[in-house]
């Protein structure tokens, strides 16, 4: 389990944005601002955070999907940043996506046997036989039904066409998968049995998750370590039981006690925010959160914090976190 | 205490072209003064369809309520009441807030407009006095700078503004009840605390009862006092809340609340298979297909609603057995 897989260092994604006649850069949204971490093997890492705190741009810039700005994306020890073209797409077969929307990733025009072997035709040349096999092989493994390859996505329900992503990403049997909001589109229910799916696929294939996700108690599930988000910056990083039994930052404290509860006669003490996220075209200056925190001092209206080890395996950037 | 609202025995059939399928059935329930009560529910439920129907907004055709009874202020079958009638209670008396609230305002129009548009429609105010309560129930909601929001339009302000807003057009006319469909969904986390909160303080404030639609156990144990559970088109559970969670009889009750991912056991627990489509509905519970713990009279007969305990009805074989021997 020490094996590092993904290592981003100080990884960095702007966005320009432009104005005026002659479209002028004004200002940059920094969607993912200086984010470092690691990834081991056969592990499972979560980002969480509100909407618009940059963890689907940071999942997309880790696999080139969109191109960062700076830093380094390692994968087993090389920068894929510096990767021309064909590299990349070899490399891409180690790591693959899935989406939140089962509704839309999907080409409503092919079958299920051809989208599950697309993958396997781009990536390598594979006669039609051998392709069939292991789009069998792995349709079983998710759980659908072989006499459901013929069928279009339409014929299908969220559960079942998540089933269908996650064989597309699968049947390149790759190392690392990021998985985006993979069950947020779903019923209670349902996500439950794709989450348990997710589970058993990664210790079967020695998978590796990054995880995204809003949802703290799906994440809290499947994690062995947990990042929160915010404004583009990872606040607060540490193992699962960890992060939700001793949470230190307070953003996490906040987000934590905003979940709701599932026992009416609990009543849990609450923080309840003020105001909104603020844009990331004009983040505050110091801590990012300190317009929001009930505990802002005049330090962190000025500092930015480092993003530092507090304790074994648990990073924080807060100025009232003492090491 | 005499309910707000009572429905007794709704049903809702959808007219395909020869044939008539049923989507919602069998709906008895009753909503009390300043009680938050919650129907929850997965998507296809039949819950939406539920609440549309007390407004009177059902897209009939090819939707219609072919059955049942919905008592507004105990004497006032909404579901007789002329258009007329019923759009003097719509947004007065009875409002309702949405999950989407970027849908559900119109872009073209700023604040003022939208909220001013019902205060026309339902009251007699001067211009002044209008722009006035205006101001009052923006402030109320929770939103800084009341005049300054008033004169901006609706992308101008964020997700969990926009749903405030929406609230404040629905608390306007101090409607006796609120229908909130899905209020949160659409919502991060800590802006989804700050509504709910503020629907439980509107509700002390205001006296209003209010209807909670939603897929999420957890707004439920929120907020909630009475809840009704629903599985495709029927209630299968009602009771209150503490009950629900801590004594379930209906195993889909059980199901949900083992699925809800988070702080209980361990092992993901997840229901399986899935809703049937109203074309392929059991003839007996509809749960059957699911059901772990399903006998062969649940394919053939459908269950009644019963009294199970003290105020807590559910509608599965498992308990009516039980009652059969004990008598």
């Amino acid at each position: 389990m020490s094996e590092t897989l993904l290592k981003v260092e100080a990884l960095e994604k702007f966005f320009p944005v432009k104005a005026g006649i002659f479209k002028r850069t004004k200002g940059y949204v920094k969607a993912v601002n200086d984010v470092s971490f690691e990834v081991k093997a056969k592990e499972t890492l979560s980002l969480v955070g509100e909407s618009g705190c940059g963890k689907s741009t940071l999942g997309r810039s880790i696999l080139r999907i969109l191109e960062p700005t700076g830093g380094k994306v390692l994968f087993n020890d090389k920068n894929i940043l510096d990767y021309s073209k064909q590299d990349l797409r070899k490399m891409r077969r180690d790591m693959q996506l899935v989406f939140q929307d089962p509704y839309s990733s999907l080409n409503p025009r092919m079958t299920v046997r051809e989208l599950v072997s697309e993958p396997l035709y781009t990536h390598f040349s594979i006669s039609k036989m051998e392709a069939d096999q292991r789009v069998d092989e792995i349709l079983e493994k998710v759980g659908l039904p072989l006499e459901h390859s013929k069928r279009y996505p339409h014929q299908f329900s969220g559960g079942q066409r998540q089933r269908i992503s996650i064989a597309r990403a699968l049947v390149l049997k790759p190392k690392l998968v990021v998985a985006d909001e993979p069950v947020s589109a779903l019923d209670v229910s349902i996500q439950a049995q794709i989450l348990k799916l997710l589970v058993d696929l990664q210790e079967e294939f020695d998978l590796t998750y990054l995880f995204i996700s809003h949802d703290l108690n799906v994440v809290k599930h499947i994690s062995d370590r947990v990042g929160v988000m915010y404004l583009g910056k990872i606040m607060e990083l540490a193992d699962t039981e960890a992060l939700y039994e001793e949470p230190l930052h307070p953003y996490t404290k906040a987000l934590l006690s905003a979940v709701p509860t599932s026992d009416p006669l609990v009543k849990k003490e609450r923080i309840i925010l003020k105001g909104d996220v603020p844009s990331p075209t004009d983040p505050p200056s110091g801590c990012p959160f300190h317009q929001r925190c009930p505990l802002a001092e005049e330090k962190c209206q000025n500092v930015l914090p480092e993003f530092v080890q507090v304790r074994p395996k648990h990073w924080v950037a807060c100025h009232l976190v003492e090491q | 205490m005499a309910p707000i609202l009572q429905i007794k025995d709704l049903q809702i059939d959808v007219k395909m072209d020869e044939e008539v399928l049923n989507v919602v059935k069998n709906i008895n329930l009753e909503i009390g003064k300043r009680e938050i009560y919650g129907i929850v529910g997965e998507s296809g439920s039949g819950k939406s369809l539920t609440s549309l129907a007390i407004m009177g907004l059902l897209a009939s055709p090819p939707l219609q309520v072919s059955k049942g009874e919905i008592f507004f202020e105990e004497d006032k079958d909404l579901l007789k009441l002329s258009s007329r009638e019923l759009r003097k209670i719509r947004g007065n008396k009875i409002s309702m807030i949405f999950q989407e609230p970027m849908s559900a305002l119109d872009p073209l129009f700023t604040i003022e407009d939208q909220l001013m548009e019902s205060l026309k429609f339902h009251t007699k105010l001067s211009k002044k006095e209008m722009k006035r309560a205006c101001v009052k129930i923006i402030e109320k909601v929770g939103i800084p700078r009341p005049e300054q929001i008033m004169k901006e339009y609706p992308h101008q302000l964020s997700g969990g503004m926009r749903q405030r807003i929406m609230i404040a057009i629905a608390m306007l006319c101090n409607p006796k009840l609120l229908i909130a469909d899905e209020p949160t969904t659409a919502l991060d986390v800590t802006i989804q605390a700050q509504i709910l909160d503020l629907m439980k303080e509107l509700r002390d404030d205001f006296e209003t009862s209010i209807l909670m639609i939603t897929h999420d156990l957890g707004v439920i144990a929120e907020t909630c006092q009475r809840v009704a559970v629903m599985y495709a088109g029927e209630i299968v559970e009602e009771t209150d809340v503490v009950s629900l969670f801590h004594r379930p009889k209906h195993p889909y009750t059980k199901g949900l609340l083992k699925s809800m991912v988070g702080d209980r056991s361990d092992a993901l627990y997840s229901i399986p298979g899935k809703v049937p489509s109203v074309e392929q509905m059991p003839k007996g519970c509809r749960f059957v297909t699911r059901c772990p713990e399903a006998m062969d009279i649940c394919e053939k007969v459908s269950p009644d609603d019963l009294e199970v305990a003290d105020n807590h009805r559910c509608k599965c074989w498992l308990y009516q057995k039980e009652m059969a021997n004990h008598v």
